[in-house]
């Protein structure tokens, strides 16, 4: 009896099919490989948690870098890719992007808006704190921080 | 001299589908390798006190208090906890899961507030953060001890 395929000739290994499977599982890795790459600040070292969240990329948030130069011993604060010495400089700026990310709130996924601070591991935590304070006062009470899995 | 010429009985050099499927096998090993030792960022949250109303009754609940120290030392209530170089802070976690069991079995909220001191490296606030994520505890407000 002979197998499937029809014909008189046996099955043959089809090429075409797997070419188009291989490249796809290729794709899929490229994919979530150069996803997670992209995000990473070369210059901020983020604290290490193992048992922390999944990032919720829903939610409506403003990020804010707190990076550390051990040199000098001096911290800045980097939001939307410029660079301040002074976290009160923020204030005005999260209030604005308060305003703007609360016109995109949604009942279930993105109940508030949020910051996200991503501090460097070597900086002291002052100004971390500094850096809530001002989310604090432009009315930002919902804070999450940024972490590795690991090293 | 004799002059190379291309037999057509020979065959003509076509696609080659061999090697760009032994090529395609590398680079999917390499990224698939690369999948596993990527890092992942993930996140903690923390809520700051807010503004309660106060024309309905308010719960006083119980408050723990998580110190951190300069040189590392983490206390809890007062209570020295682990060593101020472990990262695992294994004693941590055991006491806030009871506190966590125990807050639930008598249904009100657990809150913790994490008081740092002002040069304590932030990392060891996120080694706290992620022993309060291990006790599923979500209240939690963190600040900083202004020195004296």
């Amino acid at each position: 009896m002979a197998g499937g395929g029809g014909g008189d000739g046996e099955p043959e290994f089809q090429v075409a099919p797997m070419i188009d499977v291989l490249l796809t599982i290729l794709i899929f890795f490229m994919t979530i490989t150069s996803a997670q790459v992209l995000k990473v600040d070369k210059s901020i070292k983020l604290p290490i948690a193992p048992d922390a969240q999944k990032p919720d990329n829903q939610r409506a948030q403003a990020v804010i870098n707190v990076r550390w130069n051990p040199a000098a011993k001096k911290a800045q604060f980097v939001f939307d890719d410029k660079a301040y010495d002074q976290s009160a400089l923020l204030v005005p700026l999260l209030k604005h992007a308060r305003e703007v990310g609360e016109k995109k709130i949604t009942a279930n996924q993105n109940p508030t808006f949020r910051a996200l601070i991503r501090g460097d591991r070597e900086v002291p935590a002052l100004h971390v704190s500094l850096a809530m304070n001002a989310a604090a006062e432009a009315g930002i009470s919902d804070i999450s921080f940024s972490t590795v899995n690991k090293d | 001299m004799r002059r190379f010429e291309p037999n057509p009985s020979d065959g003509a050099l076509g696609f080659q589908i061999a090697p760009m499927i032994d090529v395609v096998f590398v680079i999917m090993l390499f990224f698939m390798v690369m999948a596993g030792e990527v890092k992942v960022e993930k996140e903690l949250n923390s809520q700051l006190p807010g503004v309660a109303p106060t024309s309905g009754p308010t719960d006083f609940v119980d408050e723990q208090i998580i110190t951190i120290a300069e040189n590392g030392e983490v206390s809890l209530n007062d209570e020295p906890m682990d060593t101020p170089n472990s990262r695992d802070l294994p004693q941590l976690k055991s006491t806030l899961l009871r506190l966590k069991q125990n807050a639930d079995a008598a249904k009100t909220p657990a809150i913790v507030t994490i008081i740092s001191e002002e040069q304590a490296k932030y990392s060891r606030t996120v080694d706290v953060l992620d022993a309060l994520a291990v006790a599923k505890i979500e209240s939690v407000s963190f600040t900083v001890s202004e020195d004296e």
